[in-house]
């Protein structure tokens, strides 16, 4: 299957979004933006009442002059310090509601994306959005929101402030300026590839770890011990020489900044002796200055860190956004099913434009049959299963259910008519009850075990420490292959659909077992119409009909003993198979 | 800048988070030197401004730019350069400092997780152990990239106590005393937070975990459904998440607070005692502009030295995760004096079934219970000594666990019924032992019939196989394993199942190009399918456990006997093991 990628939100829209999500949260916003600006205002009173205070004693003060200066100043520290207590809680409960709702709706788009996406798309793309763009995200929303409202806040209050006191004095500072604009561009321009290449080299050795482990036993059996340490030392090697460029770039972003602030104050020093040689300023109102270019230093430090970790967290934003971007598959037409027969009409599908896979199938289930289908692999058994099962629109012809084309169903009612249990499984994490419930929340702990017990399992599951309440799935205890598919053929018995394509659902598991998981299912599922696609014969020996599909086509159709009889395809394929 | 990984990570001490941490921090004292020295200069230039800048102010500004103001202002150029430079380099060294230390983490972690073998997935869920590597290596790393910043606020601190004292023994004892006390109450804060935050981040890993479980089923979840109980149970856990974020709020707002109350407390209160004395005419206005420069300067290493130790208390969190890890035992722990390795040929013997794999044979071992043929196929391998400590396995005499490792797995490859495929490409993964040519690579290729996957990957051998194998289906996984298994050329080699996923017409090809490409080398295949048992030198038939009978497949299906009645039981494949039809009269 050629994997169809998933979308990624570009920037405008990726800004649309968070406008939007901005805009839903906008009054704790206003909230922490009053609170954080008072409290800026508050911590600007320390540095003016030294200035004040440096010219009263060269002028000659009072004692009680110093007293009420100082009085002054505890009360505005005061008030900063529990304005900055509120605001700052205020604005990291507003990170984690923000972060909450964000991660929550990618999870709730993610489990409601197509079908057909789902099966084609991989689910590789899918984890890394989950934990690594989550996180990425997580960290700029958590930490960087209520740092970058801080930083803006008091560097803004601070050049007002130092405006309003002393123009003439603060008016120089403009020389510096410059330095800081260009240099913060120049880097916040190279920043964004510079850390997305970090970021995939962090993601790459992430995945070899998480291989490492899946895989662990594997690499055990082979000896693949070294292979693995050298693939992981490449993956160490690409993000150290990842980490070195961003390093470059801030080995000119550090000085860049620097200078101009460590300049500031001899540069006020000089032109605050000129001024105040000419009384156009006092001793008070430089030394006030000088104090609140150092209180900014902090502030634009913070900004750029976080502009540019605001930058990368956009590209991560992109890509969860980006799966609310796929569009639905199907439409539902709100036409009920007259009744519960499956057919295909004229059925084509090409994955790739012009090559078709199915060449027009036309198929009559009758209700209840057992169809089996066989060929060579490559010859569209799976993609007709598919078809079958209404996971991909047909390009051509349509699959219907009592008339009504299954791609027009919502998905709730789809899965009652028609069920695909793949060769591939997966155990969640959570209880075994938990695993079984997907397919019926309501179903109550006997029918569970009723399950079990139609698809052989209860044996097995009785011996487990918890029985169906054992935790399973990644750190828990750990199913076979086949005991993992029969959960999953439990799940049908629970899911209850009229119309079951098992694809080599017993693929993974050995021959005999997978007959007797087959014969019991087999017990359970009668009244049912059944499409199993298989490798192995005896699953077509035991159906009703057979269907073999070569080329994209049904060569031939009918009941095991007539086609063996009739001497075609099958029937060569059938004395092989049974090799006496 | 010396390029990482280094050659080789070291030894850990792994008795304690803080031994680990200290273990490391001698492994690179060399970079953690440098980047000291250049901390405390940065820090030391830093304190030049206010003593400098008061002194101009005293030396009379009214009389504007004269020579003086420029030597001081040369003075604090002087100063500025110092600071720029050591600045950036030091910034350097502590990034160096960071990468060497959390690399050096995450390769111990890749190793011991490799030499695990199944002792890792069985004691931690995959997604905290990744989370070791994608979090807390680097948690960990930020001690050493921190520890500049901590020694040269220190050294700040020092610097400036000392200066203060001489001009002002009142207004420096009130800093240099007060600080530390400012300190240690911000110190008593970080303790609630630190438990906070280890619950938050507690939970903050189960809703990773809870996430990438979600999406790997996602089709299943699609497919049956369950996506809604899947997507609630997600967020049931983001809510918790959120509110142990709301708990660090709390205590983190606090610690916010009071972050700039109590030092600038200090700060008035050094205003009001220093304009005290400067209207006493005991300092200069100057003096009294330098002490306001200091105490509000001050603040800066303490807000450092509270930060670090928010750094030490993650990373000693980090640490820990980090050595739940690197303590894993392993399946297949090393013989600390490994027994002689027998010469090839030996025989191989399993006590408990009484098998015996004499060499130079290709025996199919046979079992109507498939997981029973298959433990006691896997444990010829030894992969799991504690699993297996009852049912020992000797090769030329000498038991499988007293030998070396490296050198067992040379001579018996054994291919599980569910083998890993690894990302990278299809040559890689195919030749483990490297060296094959492509030639070899294809002929394997061509015994497991997989000549389909060559064309499925648009660049042949250098195609790249995706993560698990998904592109593949699951007969292509199978196949390609196959191929793996047999590039090995392993002496002793043992296949479990290896054709259950394809089909009769490939089975039957790869059973005839099996047999014929090991001749005459030791094999054992675990199978009932009558395709491949056809072709084996000698079946054995195995029953609660133990051998019961062995013989050619041939000689077994049509022997009268009790064996020939239980081989049938198992291999026959007439879809009623009651009718007595042949399949000639089946197919008739």
């Amino acid at each position: 299957m050629s994997g169809r990628k998933l979308p990624v939100a570009d920037g405008p829209t990726t800004r649309r979004h968070t406008a939007a999500l901005l805009r839903r949260h906008s009054r704790p916003l206003i909230g922490i933006t009053v609170l954080h600006t008072i409290a800026a205002l508050a911590g600007l009173v320390g540095p003016l009442l030294v200035g004040r205070l440096v010219d009263q004693i060269v002028a000659g003060a009072s004692l009680a002059v110093v007293d009420q200066a100082a009085l002054i100043f505890v009360t505005a520290i005061v008030l900063q310090s529990v304005l900055v207590r509120f605001a700052q809680r205020k604005a990291r409960v507003y990170g984690e509601t923000m972060f909450a709702e964000l991660r929550e709706d990618f999870v709730d788009a993610v489990t409601a994306l197509p079908l057909s996406t789902v099966e084609s798309a991989g689910t590789g793309d899918l984890v890394g959005r989950t934990t690594n763009d989550v996180d990425r995200v997580q960290f700029a929303v958590r930490f960087g929101v209520p740092r970058v409202l801080v930083a803006i806040i008091t560097i803004v209050a601070t050049l007002v402030a130092a405006f309003i006191i002393a123009p003439q004095v603060t008016v120089v500072m403009v020389l510096t300026a410059p330095i800081v604009v260009i240099v913060s561009r120049w880097y916040l321009a190279r920043a964004t590839p510079g850390y997305q290449r970090e970021s995939a080299a962090y993601a790459a050795l992430n995945g070899t770890i998480t291989e490492s482990v899946e895989g662990a036993r594997t690499i055990d059996a082979l000896a693949l011990e070294q292979t693995r340490r050298d693939r992981l030392r490449a993956d160490l090697r690409e993000a150290f020489e990842a980490e070195r460029y961003t390093l470059r770039l801030r080995t000119v972003l550090t000085p860049g900044l620097d200078t101009p602030f460590m300049l500031a104050p001899i540069i006020l020093l000089l032109w605050g002796a000129f001024l105040i040689s000419h009384g156009w300023t006092t001793v008070g109102d430089v030394t006030a200055i000088v104090l609140y270019m150092r209180m900014i230093i902090g502030p634009i430090w913070e900004l750029v860190f976080w502009l540019d970790e605001i930058q990368v967290a956009m590209t991560s934003l992109g890509r969860l956004f980006g799966v609310r971007l796929v569009e639905p598959d199907r439409t539902t037409s709100g036409v009920e099913p007259t009744d519960e027969v499956v057919r295909t009409e004229a059925v084509r599908y090409a994955y790739r434009e012009g090559h078709d896979v199915l060449h027009g199938i036309d198929l009559d289930l009758r209700p209840g049959e057992r169809l089996a289908v066989v060929g060579p692999s490559g010859a569209g058994k799976s993609t007709l299963g598919r078809m079958i099962a209404g996971i991909h629109p047909p390009t051509g012809g349509a699959a219907t259910v009592g008339g009504v084309p299954l791609v027009d169903l919502p998905l709730e009612d789809l899965r009652g008519h028609v069920a695909l249990v793949t060769q591939e499984h997966h155990v969640f994490v959570g209880t075994l009850a938990d695993n079984l419930r997907l397919a019926d929340v309501t179903a109550s702990d006997e029918a569970l075990l009723g399950a079990l017990d139609a698809v052989a399992a209860r044996t097995w599951v009785d011996s487990l420490p918890d029985g169906i309440e054992t935790e399973v799935g990644s750190g828990g205890y750990q199913l076979s292959p086949a005991q993992a598919q029969q959960v999953a053929l439990a799940r049908l018995v629970l899911l209850d659909p009229h119309t079951l394509i098992l694809d080599e659902a017993t693929s993974l598991l050995d021959p005999r077992a997978a007959r007797e998981l087959e014969t019991s299912l087999g017990a359970v599922l009668t009244g049912r119409t059944v499409v199993a696609i298989a490798h192995r014969l005896h699953t077509a020996h035991d159906a009703d009909r057979v269907a073999v599909v070569d080329g994209g086509r049904i060569s031939e159709i009918g009941p095991h003993a007539e086609l063996v009889s009739a001497g075609g395809d099958y029937a060569a394929l059938w004395h092989s198979w049974q090799s006496e | 800048m010396r390029s990482l990984p280094l050659d080789s990570p070291g030894i850990p001490d792994t008795r304690s988070p803080g031994r680990f941490l200290w273990w490391q921090a001698r492994r690179q004292k060399g970079p953690l030197a440098l980047a000291l020295i250049l901390g405390v200069l940065t820090f030391a230039s830093q304190t030049v401004m206010p003593y400098v800048f008061g002194v101009a102010l005293d030396s009379g500004l009214e009389q504007g730019v004269t020579p003086e103001l420029w030597r001081w202002a040369g003075i604090l150029l002087a100063a500025a350069v110092v600071q720029v430079v050591t600045a950036a380099w030091g910034h350097r060294a502590d990034v160096v400092n960071w990468l060497r230390a959390s690399f050096a983490s995450s390769e111990l972690i890749g190793n011991r997780i490799v030499e695990s073998g199944d002792a890792i997935s069985e004691e931690l869920p995959t997604g905290e152990v990744v989370a070791t590597v994608a979090s807390d290596a680097l948690r960990m790393g930020d001690i050493y990239a921190n520890a500049a910043r901590l020694v040269g606020s220190l050294c700040a601190y020092v610097v400036v106590a000392v200066i203060m004292l001489n001009m002002s023994l009142l207004l420096g004892l009130v800093v240099t005393l007060g600080l530390p006390i400012v300190s240690g109450m911000l110190v008593l804060l970080v303790k609630p937070l630190q438990a906070r935050q280890a619950a938050q981040r507690e939970a903050q890993g189960r809703l990773t975990t809870l996430g990438a479980d979600t999406v790997s089923g996602l089709r299943i979840l699609r497919g049956i459904g369950g996506e809604k109980v899947f997507a609630d149970r997600y967020r049931a856990q983001s809510q918790k998440v959120k509110v142990a974020g709301e708990r660090v709020a709390v205590t983190q707002s606090w610690l916010d607070g009071l972050q700039i109350l109590l030092p600038y407390l200090m700060l008035a209160l050094v205003l009001w005692l220093g304009a005290r004395e400067a209207v006493k005419g005991n300092i200069t206005a100057g003096q009294l502009v330098t002490f306001f420069g200091y105490a509000s300067f001050l603040t800066w290493p303490m807000q450092n030295i509270v930060e670090v130790i928010q750094f030490v208390t993650r990373a000693f969190i980090a640490s820990r995760k980090i050595l739940k890890v690197l303590q894993t035992g392993s399946a297949t722990p090393a013989s600390s004096s490994p027994a002689v390795m027998p010469a090839e040929g030996a025989e191989l013997v399993d006590e408990a079934s009484g098998l015996v794999v004499a060499p130079g044979r290709l025996v199919a071992l046979v079992c109507q219970d498939p997981d029973a043929s298959a433990a006691v196929a896997t444990r010829l391998g030894r992969l799991d000594d504690e699993l297996e400590d009852a049912t020992p396995v000797r090769l030329g005499g000498v038991l499988l666990r007293d030998l070396d490792k490296g050198a067992l797995r040379r001579r018996i490859v054994v291919g599980e019924a569910t083998p890993h495929l690894f990302t990278g490409s299809l040559r890689a993964g195919l030749d483990v032992r490297g060296g094959a040519s492509d030639e070899q690579i294809l002929a394997a290729m061509h015994v497991a019939d997989a000549a389909d996957v060559l064309d499925s990957t648009p660049d042949g051998l250098d195609g790249e196989i995706t993560e698990k194998g998904r592109t593949l289906s699951g007969g292509q996984r199978q196949r390609v394993a196959l191929a793996r298994a047999l590039l090995t050329d392993a002496e002793i080699l043992v296949l479990v199942e290896p054709t259950s996923a394809v089909d009769a017409h490939t089975e039957a090809r790869i059973a005839e190009r099996l047999a014929a490409a090991r001749r005459g080398r030791t094999t054992v295949i675990v199978t009932a399918s009558p395709l491949v048992l056809e072709h084996v030198d000698e079946v054995v038939l195995l029953e609660g456990g133990t051998i019961v009978a062995r013989g050619t497949h041939r000689g077994l299906v049509t022997d009268t006997g009790e064996d020939g009645r239980r081989y049938r039981a198992v291999v026959d494949r007439k879809m009623d093991t009651h009718d007595s039809q042949t399949p000639a009269e089946v197919t008739r």
